[in-house]
C-alpha cells in the first residue's frame, strides 16, 4: 500500500523466493478436507437416536430467536422457570434482531452447528422443512408430549408442510390495518371499519387525503399479505401444492386496483411508498405520519404505538374478513440432528401450555396458541394496545377461514420479485399487466 | 489480493528452472533454513489456508453443485455448468447487476480519483493549517464503508432530508433522491466519490516525490503552471496514479455497504442499487442458493482478474517510472 513502492508489471517480489508447493499432494489433502468434513458433519446428524436414556442427566440446551431486549428478557425469564423445575437442563441462548438472523441460521446450519432449538416465521419454514432440517414433530404431537389440544386448529396445522409438522406456533396473529384514530378524529372523518370492500376503502382514502392532506392508506401493492387476502377473496390462493395459485391476470387486476388508488392520490407517491416497502415496523407511515393507514400484523399494534404520540386503530383487511386466518407469528422448531430432541420438544410444549410461563411471555410472540391460557393472558394484560389487538383478534377469530399451506420453498424471492414489480408499476416504469407478467414470470423460475 | 492475479508470463519459466537449481545447491543447510522458515510462517500459513484457501477452493466446487447452505455436504448434488448456464443465459437480474455495478465503477472511480487529485494539488502547498484540512479530508475515508456512514446518507438524501432543506433556500426543489430509482445509485455514487481521501494521501505522497528541479527546469524553458502539470506532474504521478486507479476500481466493483443499507438489504427501489455484491448476497443468504452464488462470485474473481490485467497491458503506455528504464 506504499506509494513509494509502486506496483509494476513484474509480479511481486516474493513470488520468486517462493519454494514450489508440492501442488498435487496440496490439492489432494483440500480434497480430502472436502469431501471428510461433510462426512463428519452428516455423521454427527443422525449417530444420536438410541442415547440420552438417563432422563436426570445433565443437558445443555442451544436456543436461538430474534427480538429485541424485552422479548429476550421475558424468554430468559421463561426459561430460568423451566431449570427451575428441571434442574438438570439449562440454556445457552443466542438473540439478535431480525435484520440477518437467517443468515445466522443457515450459516450456523451449514457449519453443522445449529441450535437445538429455534424460532423461525412462515417466509422460511417450508425453505427449512424441505431440506430435511427441522424435526417433524407430529408424533410427539400425537404421544402428548407436545400437547396442542388446546390449540385452534388452523394454527397448529400452519405449521404443517408436505404432512410433516416443521415447527409448532409461538403465538397467534393476523393480517391488521392500523389507522390513526388521532387524526381521523380531528377532521372528523369516520373510522374504516372490518368488512368494507376494496373499493369502499380505496373512496374512504381518497377522502381522508382531501381533508388532512395526510395520504389516506399506505398502496399495499408490494406487500405479499396484502395481495394474499385479497387473492383470497377471489377464490384463489397465493400457492397450491407446489405451484403459483393464481395467473398474471389477477396480479394485473391487483396492480390496477391500486394505481386507481395511486391516480385518486389515496395513497402517498411511489417514494413514500417505497419508504413503506423497504423499511421495518418502527419507520411504517402510520407512525411516520407519511399515511394515515399501514398493512402490517396485527400483533405489531404495540410495536406500532411505541413509535407514535397518536391512538391508532386496527381492522382486519378489507373484503370478507374469512380470508384471513389464525396466522402462526412465529414457531419453535427443533433441528432434526439434534442431540436433545426430547427436551427440546418438552420445553417448546412448556412455553405454549405451562400457566406460568405464558403468563411471563405474554403476548410478545402474538396471542398465546393455548386458547384456555390466551383468555388467562388477556384478562391480566393491562396494556392498552395489547388489549386492543385480542379484541381485534379475538372478535376476528370467529371469521377467521381456514389456513393456507405455509409458503413454499422459494417465498422469499416471491416476495422480493413482487415489490420489484409493484414498485416498477408505481414508479410508473411500467403497466400494471407489463409489471404483473414479469412478476409471475420470474415467480415461476424462484419455486421452480 | 487481484493484484496479485495479474498474469505474469516472464517470472513462470525462469523461476521454475531456477528452483531446480536451487535444489541441486548445498541442499542440507536450505532445506533447515527452509523448515524454520515455515514454522515461522506457519501463523499466517495456517491462517491463509483455514480462512481464505481452502474455503475459496470450496466455493469453486461448491459453485458446480446445488448447494443451498441448509443441506450437508454430503448430500449436495453435482450440477456441472449448471450455475454458470443460468448466470449467463437465463437470469436477467444477474445482468442487471453487472450492469448496475460496471454503471457505478465507470462514473465513481474517475471522478474520485480527479477529486482525489485535485485537492490533493491543492494541499500540496506549504500552507498555515493544510494538517487540519488534509485531516479533514481524510476523515471521511477512515470512515470507509461504515454502516453509520450510509445510514446518515439516506437520512440527508432523502425526501425530507439535509440535502433537500438546503436546494430549498435556493428555491429548488428537491427529489427523494434514495427513494428514486433514477437517483438512488447516483446517491451513491456522490457517498463513493466523496469518501476520497484514502487515494488522496497516496496522491499527496507521490507530489512530495516529484523533483522540484524538473519544475524549475520546465519554468526556465517558459512552460506555464497548466504546462507544467501536463509534462511533469502527471508523467512522474503516473506510478501513483496507476496504482489508484486499480485499487479504486476494484473497490469500486467491490461496493456493497451502502447500496445493503441504503436499499435495507433489497437492492431497491426497483434493483436501481442492485450491485454485483449484493445481488450474490441475497442470492445466497436470502434465497439459499449458495451453489449458484458461489459461481457467481468466481466469475466475479474473473472478471476483476481480467480488469486489473488490462489495466496492467495498458499501463506499458503511460506508466513512466523515474527511475529510467521503463518497465
Amino acid at each position: 500500500m506504499h506509494p513509494a513502492t509502486p506496483p509494476t508489471t513484474d509480479a511481486p517480489v516474493g513470488r520468486a523466493h517462493r519454494t514450489p508447493l508440492p501442488r498435487r499432494h496440496l490439492l489432494r489433502g483440500l480434497l480430502a478436507v472436502t469431501v471428510a468434513a461433510p462426512l463428519m458433519f452428516g455423521a454427527a446428524a443422525c449417530g444420536d437416536d438410541g442415547g440420552a436414556a438417563d432422563p436426570n442427566a445433565p443437558v445443555k440446551l442451544s436456543i436461538f430467536w430474534w427480538g429485541g431486549d424485552a422479548r429476550a428478557k421475558l424468554t430468559e425469564d421463561a426459561l430460568a422457570l423451566y431449570t427451575k423445575k428441571h434442574p438438570n437442563v439449562t440454556f445457552e441462548t443466542t438473540w439478535q434482531a431480525n435484520q440477518g438472523y437467517f443468515d445466522k441460521l443457515a450459516t450456523l446450519t451449514a457449519g453443522g452447528n445449529p441450535p437445538d432449538l429455534f424460532q423461525i416465521d412462515d417466509n422460511y419454514l417450508a425453505e427449512y422443512a424441505a431440506r430435511n432440517t427441522t424435526l417433524d414433530l407430529t408424533s410427539y404431537q400425537e404421544s402428548g408430549k407436545l400437547d396442542t389440544s388446546k390449540f385452534p386448529k388452523s394454527l397448529w396445522q400452519y405449521g404443517v408442510v408436505d404432512g410433516k409438522l416443521a415447527g409448532l406456533a409461538a403465538g397467534e396473529n393476523t393480517q391488521g390495518l392500523v389507522y390513526n384514530k388521532t387524526l381521523l378524529t380531528k377532521h372528523n372523518l369516520p373510522e374504516p371499519t372490518t368488512g368494507m370492500s376494496w373499493e369502499q376503502h380505496i373512496a374512504w382514502a381518497e377522502q381522508v387525503t382531501a381533508t388532512t392532506k395526510v395520504p389516506g392508506t399506505q398502496d399495499p401493492s408490494a406487500d405479499y399479505k396484502a395481495l394474499w387476502v385479497w387473492l383470497r377473496q377471489q377464490g384463489k390462493d397465493l400457492y397450491k401444492g407446489k405451484e403459483l395459485g393464481f395467473t398474471a391476470e389477477d396480479v394485473t387486476k391487483w396492480f390496477e386496483l391500486w394505481k386507481g388508488a395511486r391516480d385518486r392520490k389515496a395513497t402517498p407517491t411511489a417514494d413514500v411508498i417505497h419508504e413503506g416497502n423497504s423499511s421495518d415496523v418502527t419507520k411504517q407511515l402510520v407512525v411516520t405520519g407519511k399515511s394515515a393507514t399501514s398493512w402490517v400484523w396485527a400483533n405489531q399494534m404495540p410495536d406500532l404505538k411505541k413509535n407514535t404520540k397518536d391512538e391508532l386503530g386496527v381492522i382486519a383487511y378489507p373484503g370478507d374478513p374469512s380470508a384471513q386466518w389464525a396466522r402462526a407469528s412465529m414457531y419453535w422448531s427443533v433441528f432434526k440432528g439434534s442431540k436433545n430432541k426430547d427436551v427440546a420438544i418438552d420445553v417448546i410444549n412448556f412455553l405454549n401450555n405451562d400457566l406460568e410461563a405464558v403468563k411471563l411471555l405474554g403476548t410478545d410472540r402474538g396471542l398465546p396458541s393455548n386458547l384456555d391460557l390466551r383468555r388467562v393472558v388477556s384478562d391480566d394484560t393491562t396494556d392498552p394496545a395489547m388489549k386492543q389487538s385480542i379484541a381485534v383478534e379475538a372478535e376476528l377469530t370467529q371469521k377467521f377461514g381456514e389456513s393456507p399451506q405455509v409458503p413454499i420453498k422459494g417465498h422469499s424471492k416471491v416476495k422480493s420479485e413482487l415489490i420489484k414489480a409493484a414498485e416498477n408499476a408505481q414508479y410508473g416504469r411500467a403497466t400494471p399487466a407489463e409489471a404483473a407478467a414479469q412478476f409471475v414470470e420470474a415467480c415461476k423460475s424462484a419455486i421452480a | 489480493m487481484a493484484l496479485t492475479t495479474a498474469p505474469d508470463p516472464t517470472r513462470r519459466g525462469p523461476g521454475s528452472a531456477r528452483t531446480h537449481a536451487d535444489r541441486r545447491g548445498p541442499g542440507r543447510l536450505r532445506h533447515s533454513e527452509g523448515l524454520a522458515g515455515y514454522v515461522f510462517l506457519s501463523p499466517w500459513l495456517i491462517g491463509l489456508m483455514g480462512v481464505t484457501a481452502i474455503p475459496m477452493l470450496l466455493s469453486l466446487y461448491l459453485s458446480f453443485t446445488n448447494y443451498d447452505i441448509l443441506t450437508p455436504f454430503s448430500e449436495v448434488e453435482w450440477v456441472g455448468l449448471a450455475n454458470y448456464e443460468r448466470m449467463f443465459t437465463a437470469d436477467p437480474s444477474y445482468w442487471h447487476a453487472v450492469r448496475v455495478t460496471v454503471t457505478f465503477a465507470v462514473i465513481a472511480v474517475p471522478l474520485k480519483l480527479a477529486a482525489a487529485l485535485g485537492v490533493a494539488l491543492l494541499l500540496n502547498r506549504a500552507w498555515r493549517g493544510v494538517g487540519l484540512f488534509r485531516g479533514l479530508f481524510y476523515l471521511p475515508s477512515l470512515l470507509g464503508g461504515s454502516v453509520a456512514l450510509a445510514i446518515v446518507w439516506v437520512n440527508m438524501f432523502n425526501r425530507d432530508g439535509a440535502f433537500n432543506s438546503l436546494l430549498s433556500l435556493f428555491g429548488i426543489t428537491g427529489k427523494p433522491w434514495v427513494n428514486d430509482p433514477d437517483w438512488a445509485l447516483e446517491t451513491l455514487m456522490v457517498l463513493a466519490i466523496w469518501q476520497f481521501g484514502a487515494p488522496m494521501v497516496i496522491f499527496l505522497a507521490g507530489l512530495k516525490q516529484v523533483p522540484t528541479e524538473l519544475y524549475e527546469a520546465a519554468s526556465v524553458d517558459g512552460a506555464g503552471r497548466f504546462r507544467q502539470f501536463r509534462n511533469v506532474t502527471l508523467p512522474m504521478l503516473s506510478p501513483v496514479i496507476f496504482f489508484n486507479l486499480v485499487l479504486e476500481t476494484i473497490n469500486g466493483f467491490q461496493g456493497f455497504t451502502a447500496a445493503f443499507v441504503l436499499s435495507n438489504g433489497t437492492g431497491g427501489p426497483v434493483d436501481s442499487t442492485l450491485m454485483y455484491t449484493l445481488n450474490l448476497y441475497i442470492t445466497g443468504f436470502t434465497e439459499l442458493n449458495m451453489g449458484y452464488a458461489s459461481a457467481m462470485a468466481w466469475v466475479f474473481l474473473l472478471a476483476i482478474a481480467v480488469i486489473t490485467a488490462i489495466f496492467f497491458s495498458t499501463g506499458r503506455f503511460w506508466v513512466h517510472y523515474s527511475d529510467g528504464e521503463d518497465r
